[in-house]
């Protein structure tokens, strides 16, 4: 049984195709005497015999090949064209490559196209008809760019990526269009962002009460927590430090 | 048999190159050497046997086509046996879109007549060539590969995993799973086929 197994490895081979002239000469040798190996590698050797031939074709191989130079010779007037120094170093790449070299002229243009769109001293008016409302107290407005702190005044232009920081006791009042006014209540922060093309509301800290003319596209307020949407008319967002 | 298989892939690469730079006949031997694998490919996928030879011929000629873009010549199987099985899907969904539209039927099994086949080793009844056939079609594809590339174009399990970019482990397993599977479904066939 011992010496069997062994011949069971190399008929395993022989279906595998990886049997030396040698190793099948040493099982052919053994097969001579045992019915068992032999009778096994029968079936293995049938087994492949008839899906080659149930799988064959009706077609010879030289029949094949040689139409099939005739139907390249007579549907390409020019032989295939020779591969070029580089040919073999980029085929099959050139998708890829051109995808990131489009991705990388999109991005280009897209961040030039953001830089152009986004300069500190643009009013939003263009986008978002937006001026200061009422103001109480004392609300300070530092611009893009600028390490200056300036009181805000009523009904000045709004620029984008202003910072709004109300302090103690003060209130002001953003009018985003005629119905809608966004309020920031006292000790808050408020930037004012481009993201993804819309102007965004980033509250830093404190509160802010959004009152919004029904009905209304899409309005959100970002917080250092998450994002807010606005499903009503009127709500407030607040932002502690728990 | 390391020795044959560079051999092979040596012959392939020469065979590519010498294509690429205009020599047809080249790829006429190509064509002589992959035909059978191709077809049996095919056959594996399709039923009809005049569609498969279709199917080849396809596959020979957008290989050529895209011959230039072969990464490594050495992969030259694998990469048509891919494109054989694309063009395979291709011609199905075409048959699929036809028999739609034109409410096309295949030939019921009991209507094929007990003749000898049209293959080039006449040696089984048709009835007993679409059996075969159809285990095959019953095999997972990647199964179906390995079976052919084996017992067809008669290429080694260190081949095999050369062409298709796999272990040759892999390849051993995946060859003794689809054969056992072939064993088991063929086995009524065998004993016909041996007395």
């Amino acid at each position: 049984m011992m010496t069997c197994e062994k011949y069971k490895n190399l008929i395993e081979k022989y279906v595998e195709g990886t049997i030396s002239d040698g190793q099948l000469a040493e099982l052919k040798n053994h097969m001579e005497t045992c019915e068992s190996c032999r009778g096994e590698f029968e079936r293995c050797v049938l087994l492949q015999d008839v899906v080659r031939q149930a799988l064959s074709s009706r077609t010879s191989a030289e029949q094949a090949g040689a139409s099939l130079l005739d139907k390249i010779s007579s549907e390409t007037n020019h032989p295939l064209a020779p591969a070029r120094y580089g040919t073999a170093l980029f085929a099959g790449k050139r998708a890829p490559i051109a995808a990131g070299i489009l991705l990388a002229i999109g991005l280009f243009l897209g961040f030039t196209i953001g830089r152009a769109g986004n300069p500190a001293q643009i009013p939003l008016t263009a986008q978002m008809p937006m001026s200061v409302g009422k103001i109480g107290g004392t609300v300070l407005v530092r611009h893009e760019g600028s390490d200056v702190w300036q009181a805000l005044e009523a009904g000045s232009n709004i620029y984008l990526g202003d910072t709004f920081h109300s302090t103690a006791k003060s209130v002001c009042v953003l009018k985003l269009d005629e119905e809608s006014t966004l309020e920031l209540n006292q000790n808050s922060m408020l930037v004012l962002k481009l993201y993804n093309g819309q102007t965004q509301f980033f509250l830093e800290r404190g509160e802010c009460t959004a009152s919004l003319e029904s009905p209304h596209g899409p309005f959100f307020i970002s917080t250092p927590n998450g994002r807010v949407e606005a499903l009503g008319t009127e709500f407030t967002v607040t932002v502690t430090d728990e | 048999m390391a020795g044959e298989l560079k051999q092979n892939m040596a012959g392939d690469r020469q065979l590519i190159r010498a294509a690429l730079l205009g020599e047809t006949s080249a790829f006429g031997a190509i064509v002589e050497r992959y035909w059978n694998m191709v077809v049996a490919l095919a056959l594996s996928k399709v039923s009809d046997a005049a569609e498969a030879e279709d199917i080849a011929q396809e596959s020979f000629l957008k290989a050529y086509s895209q011959l230039a873009g072969l990464r490594n010549p050495s992969h030259f199987a694998g990469w048509l046996s891919k494109i054989t099985m694309q063009q395979c899907s291709n011609s199905l969904r075409r048959t699929v879109r036809c028999s739609r539209a034109l409410g096309c039927r295949a030939t019921p099994i009991e209507a094929l007549e007990e003749q000898p086949a049209m293959t080039a080793n006449p040696g089984l009844t048709q009835n007993q060539i679409h059996f075969v056939r159809q285990t095959v079609r019953g095999l997972p594809e990647k199964f179906r590969t390995m079976i052919v590339m084996r017992f067809v174009a008669d290429l080694s399990t260190v081949q095999i995993a050369e062409q298709l970019g796999k272990r040759p482990g892999t390849v051993r397993v995946l060859l003794h799973r689809a054969y056992k599977l072939l064993r088991k479904d063929l086995a009524p066939l065998l004993e016909e086929v041996k007395l």
